[in-house]
């Protein structure tokens, strides 16, 4: 069946679109600027597995934790080094994007200088057969995304509804100014917005990485579907940039059965325009995305 | 006789003068954060590549080259001129891919991937330019003339429209002022100039493929617009010499070319992060980046 194997890939590569985007907007709402590195911190998360499993041995889950929690950590010190110091100077959003692109050509190009510029392999798991699901043909790999990527949105939901922290991340990503008048120390809770939202980009660097491979450009790709997918649903808005980027899954994955396969990004990008035109602040965005 | 290493050298400066000027009129002027503006570049270098294969002499395709990237310079402010700041600045780093996908999958005018080779070195009224030497003299014509004009044009009162433009676009309305149609004009100079330097850019190499029209190009521009400084011509000239000459030095450590590739990226990254950190004005820039 050709409809369900359809909706089997967008729902697949929607979940990892959706990691990538749900980071991406966890930071944006608390920090209002595009961290457009995010990208290539998802590239580092990859990487980061490849150098603990394949190269040096390390079991599998041992290595998949160590990647996740350095690619966190990467995520606040990108903010300490380069964004607060900018911040405090008052620079503007359009410079804190133009560093952040700065940042993903320098450490794309280091991964490249590291690792060469040829594809790698994980290696953790052998070519599995797909099973037969309502007629679409799905590996047990692509079950395991799909199952991590929702139980990931859960967790990240009742984080940030039920514990303090998550409360507090909301305030300052509702009205910062008021947050620090209450008392939330505003830089500790970007620091953990992007420690968090890093972690979750070295998830999806780990699924992409075992579903995909691994090749140092592929950064730019990722954060551009992510981004894309936060702006169809809300930027500001968690599970609106997560429910978008399941839409431009299935709007890829059907696009391109009427379209050649080469015209996949140029979709996402089709996309991204009309949102940013005619629905700035997304399908479910509470507050206005483009600043007047 | 100038040796043929710093030929190469100077023809590309001057090209990249040309597209650094040119965006600086969107970028610095305008206030328009224009991430797009290889697009126009590739768009000029594959027009004119097919004209001139297509039998069109070279003067001709050279002007079309212009106006093909002017004309869509008119659609991307006509799409995005109501986004500002980081908005415009990533939905014109859209368009940017768009056009690179286009170039990559319209085989059958592009040649996809394979790229377009044997380009003809240019022939102006039977005047044939040959040598590399002749081609640096036509390309520093150009520049003198493209550079000139838009000189001319930033200092007229129309500059100084663009230039409020940036400043209060609120204000400027009040003022009975269109500024729609400003930044349209703003913008297709901007490509018009890069269209030509794409043609420049085309007919020197001889031979064009999709990946040079992408993210790493993008971010060579800007960074010299940036480290030259907005709204500063005599900046962005400055910094093309500084930021083409300055990974030349790598050339001399004899280092394989799958490590000078992406030495000479990280040297654009620092440059770029580090002006902005510390000397965010860049060599003589008049305005911040907003």
């Amino acid at each position: 069946m050709v409809i369900t194997q359809l909706i089997a890939n967008s729902l697949i590569i929607g979940s990892i679109y959706a990691l990538v985007a749900c980071g991406f907007s966890l930071i944006y709402s608390t920090n209002k600027f595009m961290h457009f590195a995010h990208g290539v911190t998802v590239v580092i998360g990859g990487y980061l597995l490849y150098t603990f499993f394949t190269l040096l041995h390390l079991p599998f889950y041992l290595a998949s934790i160590v990647s996740v929690i350095l690619t966190g950590l990467f995520g606040v010190l990108s903010y300490r080094v380069i964004y607060l110091p900018l911040k405090n100077k008052g620079s503007s959003n359009a410079i804190l994007l133009m560093a952040s692109i700065g940042i993903v050509i320098l450490f794309e190009n280091v991964i490249q200088l590291v690792f060469g510029a040829d594809i790698k392999t994980i290696g953790y798991l052998d070519v599995a057969k797909g099973m037969d699901i309502f007629g679409a043909s799905v590996t047990p790999l692509q079950i395991v995304i799909f199952i991590i990527a929702v139980v990931l949105f859960v967790v990240l939901y009742l984080f940030m509804s039920k514990t303090k922290l998550g409360r507090n991340m909301r305030a300052v990503a509702d009205n910062s100014e008021l947050a620090r008048i209450i008392g939330i120390n505003d830089k500790r809770i970007s620091d953990y917005s992007f420690f968090i939202g890093s972690c979750l980009a070295g998830v999806a660097g780990i699924l992409v990485a075992l579903e995909q491979n691994l090749f140092p450009a592929m950064g730019l790709g990722l954060i551009i579907k992510g981004f894309t997918g936060a702006i169809i649903g809300g930027i500001n808005f968690i599970p609106g940039a997560i429910l978008g980027s399941f839409i431009l899954g299935v709007a890829e994955n059907f696009g391109i059965w009427y379209l050649p396969s080469g015209y996949k990004d140029a979709i996402a990008f089709g996309l991204l325009f009309l949102f940013l035109l005619f629905k700035p602040n997304g399908l479910f965005g509470i507050k206005k995305g483009v600043k007047e | 006789m100038i040796s043929p290493y710093i030929l190469n050298i100077l023809i590309f400066i001057c090209i990249y003068i040309i597209l650094a000027v040119s965006l600086n009129v969107a970028i610095g002027y305008t206030g328009l954060l224009n991430l797009g503006h290889v697009a126009f570049f590739g768009i000029g270098a594959y027009t004119s590549a097919l004209l001139t294969k297509a039998g069109v002499p070279y003067i001709v395709a050279l002007i079309c080259a212009g106006v093909f990237a002017a004309i869509l310079g008119f659609l991307l402010i006509l799409a995005t001129y109501r986004l500002k700041g980081d908005y415009l600045a990533l939905a014109t780093l859209g368009f940017n891919f768009v056009i690179y996908s286009l170039m990559l999958n319209m085989i059958f005018l592009t040649n996809g991937p394979l790229g377009i080779a044997g380009i003809a070195k240019p022939s102006i009224f039977g005047l044939a330019i040959k040598t590399n030497f002749s081609y640096f003299i036509f390309v520093a014509v150009i520049c003198t003339i493209s550079v000139s004009i838009i000189y001319f044009l930033m200092r007229s009162p129309f500059g100084r429209l663009l230039e409020a433009t940036r400043d209060d676009e609120i204000g400027l309305r009040v003022l009975g002022k269109n500024t729609f149609a400003l930044k349209s004009k703003a913008m297709v100079i901007s490509a018009f100039f890069a269209g030509i330097a794409g043609s420049l850019f085309a007919h020197y190499i001889t031979y064009i493929d999709p990946t040079s029209f992408t993210l790493p190009e993008v971010i060579l521009i800007v960074t010299i617009v940036i480290v030259g400084g907005l709204a500063s011509i005599k900046g962005s000239i400055i910094a093309a010499f500084v930021i083409l000459i300055v990974p030349e030095a790598l050339r001399f450590v004899a280092l394989p070319s799958s490590i000078l590739g992406p030495t000479r990226q990280i040297i654009y990254a620092l440059i770029l992060i580090i002006i902005l950190m510390f000397r965010p004005r860049g060599i003589s820039g008049r305005v911040d980046l907003k």
